[in-house]
């Protein structure tokens, strides 16, 4: 099991530097290739009308003019080992992992990713409780309550949760609820540190929003896996055992369905955690989706290689712990 | 059942949390609006909403993208340059009342406006005695030196505007950061309480120049360290009404009162809320609804709101009496290059002036109301030598574009036919991507297919429009933009976008490319020392005159915007300056305010 495990992390590293090329690749190598010089790239970062001396001070300063290999170099060396910035008035430690400094505010890339982490964190983990306990709750009661009213209303619903975007659902409770009947005014992102109460019901709206995606998936998912698993010859031995059908249901039928459902919300949150982007937008929260479509609009190199490789980690991870769990239940993977 | 009870229980918990949390927000927003005097439809176009000095409440600003840096050394936007005043007070402002009178320079923490001495290459400014910053440390002149000799390093503060380097004799000074024991040599402080500026050349804007934020004072002491540089932005020392209280950078930024200013610091600007939020990042539709609902006091982009709450204010009275179709002091036009054949050829350039429908354009940019009124001119009408009568395209006659006139012009460029022209604007700009799309349909009733290159707005300028090798190698002899003058005069207006001397290789702001030796000495000689302001007035007309009939220019409208008030919100009027409402003089009316109890 250690040298599984280990294995598998070997793998995480060797993927995350996979991405941290390919990232490189698209955002440095590529401009090159279709024309583009350190030159120009640099004057992007000097204002309006700048001087040829103000555009070489900065491809200096940003390290533009150096082969493309050496500037990988400082970027994985900066997160492995840390680096020193120039601020103007000091040189400052950016310890590891530093993920290098914006390009248009100058600040270090990852106390911002850090400062975004929690709102994508709290919105992810509460939607996914949510999404997790209503979504599984639903499949269950549809697929023991097959063709009745509640299953086709339910499954109606799912359908239409499935295919309601976000950026819709989410401005329609906001429409209803922030701006119209004001049950939840101005909805914005206070720390949890800063007041329970106000967290709490900033995130609501989100929740729900989110979580009504998701938990429409999982309705249907665990609907069609309890359909299934209570056909089951081994469903059929409990309830000639004599055993209640609570007990056939919780114990032997749901823990049999559940599991590809827990493989699926593994995988949701790790993608979650790198960013709810439409969510993000939609509520004007500042986590790292917000943060991801802003260094993409400011076209902010660092930055967009900050927040790949952090989405790319969670996804990573997310797989591994999958992958490590599903060895733990089934030990022929570990072999495998 | 136990299980079950547990299950309903908890439910219950969460239900009656939700309520709570709910209770708790309505306690702590949804302002209602104390219903000011005269809030009537576009009354802060021209007087004050809602006049009060009452203090108190927290005044609430969202913005929809990130700013450039809240240094005042490092910054360029608009709403920038009216943001920074309530943190910093430049040598010289504009005068805070609502209409063209906002457009009169005044003094700051200067006496009075400076004067010119030497031929016009010595400014001298006489700075208040006993102002103070939010330290409790007296402002001096060597503070003002200082804040202009940071911004010469382009590698630390890139974004600001850069005057003092193109006018100033020591153009190669290379900053405080890189040469800590240097000296800018053309500005030099007599006394504490004194400043002069020493010019490479005459330049009789001069006092336009010192009004952008780079002369906020910045004590040099406080710019050390890990909190300098870079860095100062986070938490710069303040000489204006308010200081920073806490900033997240690009994420949000609370200001609570100085209690070192006085209105003798800057008379222009008060101390009346007890707080002030700018929330960063927030949905642009996201704002509108916010301020509609009261959960929102002003949108510090100050661009006025989008096409879903424009349609939503117009149609509705009570709503509407919340609003102000206010001048942006923007013109909204098309380049038409030089360079990229058959536009290097006057008669195709005059072909499309007389072809484009007008009023398509100005539907596109939003409509007479939202988008302004048909431009025929590049002078906006609140600049010097603005002529309303100059209209060679009959933009305003015919709006709908004149086909005989510009099939004419087809046939003296040779292209009787018409021809095909690329043409580049902002994808994520909604509204230009109408009028790319109006223009196109109008020209190819004269033969003139446009093909349309869409780019995103951050590197429109800086690798796209603005490289004269990228737009030759695409033919993209039509180019949409627009223009705020950094001053509400001519030179402002004119010279970046129109002087030979201003193309660059990139970041190129004369993207039509024009060279006219005529247009450059007509500049040129409006900053000399000898010229009065009528004769400056007169350059700029000429300028204007020429440009059109070289057809270098397609203007689209004189940029007007719907801007919507908070009913609590006081001192509410449009800054035509600025082009949006003056920040540093707004206050609440309902102390409970409209944040949301963070």
């Amino acid at each position: 099991m250690t040298t599984f495990i280990i294995r598998r992390l070997i793998t995480m590293v060797l993927l995350l530097i996979v991405v941290s090329m390919v990232t490189f690749g698209i955002f440095f190598l590529i401009p090159r290739l279709a024309g583009q010089n350190s030159y120009e790239l640099a004057a992007q970062y000097v204002g309006r009308n700048p001087t040829k001396a103000a555009i070489m001070q900065m491809e200096a300063k940003l390290g533009l003019n150096q082969p493309l290999i050496v500037q990988y170099g400082h970027f994985l060396k900066g997160i492995v080992a840390g680096q020193y910035y120039n601020s103007g008035t000091a040189r400052t430690w950016c310890g590891p992992p530093c993920f290098g400094y914006s390009f248009r505010t100058q600040q270090p890339v990852w106390p911002q990713m850090m400062n975004a982490l929690p709102v994508t964190a709290s919105l992810a983990i509460g939607a996914s409780v949510l999404w997790l306990v209503g979504g599984v709750a639903v499949g269950v009661l549809s697929a023991l309550k097959r063709g009745t009213v509640f299953d086709r209303l339910s499954m109606g619903t799912a359908l239409a949760g499935v295919s309601l975007p976000i950026f819709f659902t989410g401005q329609v409770a906001l429409l209803l609820f922030s701006y119209k009947w004001q049950i939840f005014p101005n909805v914005q992102y206070v720390p949890i540190t800063e007041s329970v109460q106000y967290w709490f019901s900033n995130m609501v709206l989100p929740w729900v929003t989110l979580a009504f995606l998701y938990a429409a998936l999982y309705a249907r998912l665990t609907r069609a896996g309890m359909l299934e698993t209570m056909g089951e010859d081994f469903i059929r031995t409990a309830r000639a055992k004599g055993l209640p059908e609570r007990i056939v249901v919780t114990r032997h039928g749901l823990r049999a369905a559940v599991t590809p459902i827990l493989t699926i919300f593994g995988m949701d949150l790790g993608l979650l955690l790198g960013g709810a982007v439409l969510t993000e937008t939609t509520f004007s929260f500042p986590g790292l989706g917000q943060f991801t479509i802003q260094a993409i609009n400011n076209q902010d190199l660092p930055e967009i290689m900050g927040v790949v490789m952090l989405a790319s980690f969670f996804i990573v991870l997310a797989n591994t712990v999958v992958d490590i769990l599903y060895a733990v239940v089934d030990p022929r993977v570990r072999t495998a | 059942m136990r299980r079950l009870r547990s299950v309903s229980v908890a439910a219950s918990a969460l239900a009656i949390g939700l309520v709570l949390a709910a209770c708790g927000n309505i306690g702590s927003g949804g302002s209602s609006g104390s219903g000011g005097s005269n809030e009537t439809y576009n009354a802060g176009a021209t007087s004050v909403v809602n006049p009060s000095s009452h203090k108190g409440g927290t005044l609430t600003f969202a913005l929809k993208n990130t700013p450039d840096s809240l240094d005042p050394g490092n910054m360029y936007y608009a709403w920038e340059i009216d943001f920074v005043r309530l943190y910093g007070t430049t040598l010289t402002t504009y005068k805070s009342c609502p209409g063209a009178c906002s457009n009169k320079l005044v003094p700051g923490i200067a006496t009075g406006l400076g004067t010119s001495s030497d031929n016009g290459l010595t400014w001298t400014y006489h700075i208040k005695k006993g102002l103070k910053f939010s330290d409790g440390e007296p402002i001096t002149a060597a503070d003002v030196k200082y804040a202009v000799e940071r911004t010469y390093d382009r590698s630390v503060l890139p974004t600001g505007p850069t005057y003092f380097q193109s006018l100033l004799q020591d153009s190669s000074y290379p900053g405080p950061y890189k040469d800590p024991h240097g000296n800018l040599s053309s500005v030099t402080t007599p006394n504490p309480y004194e400043i002069q500026f020493h010019l490479a050349k005459p330049f009789p804007d001069f006092n336009y120049v010192v009004a952008l934020p780079q002369t906020v004072p910045v004590p040099p002491d406080k710019d050390k360290g890990s909190t300098g540089g870079a860095n100062y932005q986070k938490d710069p020392v303040s000489s204006g009404p308010y200081e920073f209280q806490s900033y997240q950078v690009n994420s949000k930024l609370t200001l609570v009162p100085n209690p070192h200013w006085t209105p003798n610091e800057d008379p222009q600007a008060k101390q009346l809320a007890s707080k002030i939020e700018l929330t960063m990042n927030v949905n642009a539709n996201d704002i509108d609804n916010r301020l509609m609902a009261g959960d929102l006091d002003i949108d510090a982009y100050g661009a006025g709101v989008q096409a879903a709450a424009r349609a939503k204010i117009l149609s509705s009275p009570s709503l509407k009496n919340n609003a102000d179709d206010g001048f942006a002091n923007r013109l909204w036009y098309i380049y038409l290059n030089t360079k990229v054949s058959p536009m290097n050829n006057v008669h195709c350039r005059q072909a499309v002036e007389y072809a484009a429908n007008k009023k398509d354009l100005q539907t596109a940019q939003g409509g007479p109301v939202a988008g302004g009124p048909i431009a025929s001119t590049v002078l906006l009408p609140n600049e010097a030598g603005y002529d309303k009568n100059l209209d060679l395209y009959q933009a305003k006659s015919d709006p709908g574009g004149n086909i005989t006139k510009a099939k004419q012009e087809l046939a003296a460029c040779g292209q009787s036919s018409g021809f095909h022209v690329g043409a580049a604007y902002r994808t994520d700009n909604p509204e230009e991507v109408s009028a790319a799309t109006a223009l196109k349909a109008s020209l190819a009733r004269v033969g003139i297919t446009l093909d349309l290159h869409g780019y995103p707005t951050g590197s429109y300028y800086t690798n796209f429009a603005g490289v004269p090798n990228y737009v030759h190698q695409h033919d993209l002899g039509i180019d949409f933009g627009g223009w705020v003058p950094d001053w509400p005069d001519g030179y402002g207006m004119l010279d970046d976008i129109l002087n030979g001397n201003a193309i660059a290789s990139a970041g190129n702001t004369n993207v039509s490319e024009v060279n006219n030796p005529e247009i450059n000495n007509l500049l040129q000689d409006s900053t000399s020392q000898t010229s009065t302001p009528a004769q400056r007035a007169s350059d700029y007309a000429k300028v204007d005159q020429i440009t059109m009939q070289q057809a270098y220019i397609l203007p689209e409208v004189y940029s007007h915007e719907l801007d919507y008030r908070n009913p609590d919100v006081t001192n509410v009027y449009s800054d035509q300056a600025y082009g949006m409402y003056n920040y540093a003089v707004m206050g609440v009316s309902n102390s409970s305010s409209s944040s949301s109890g963070s």
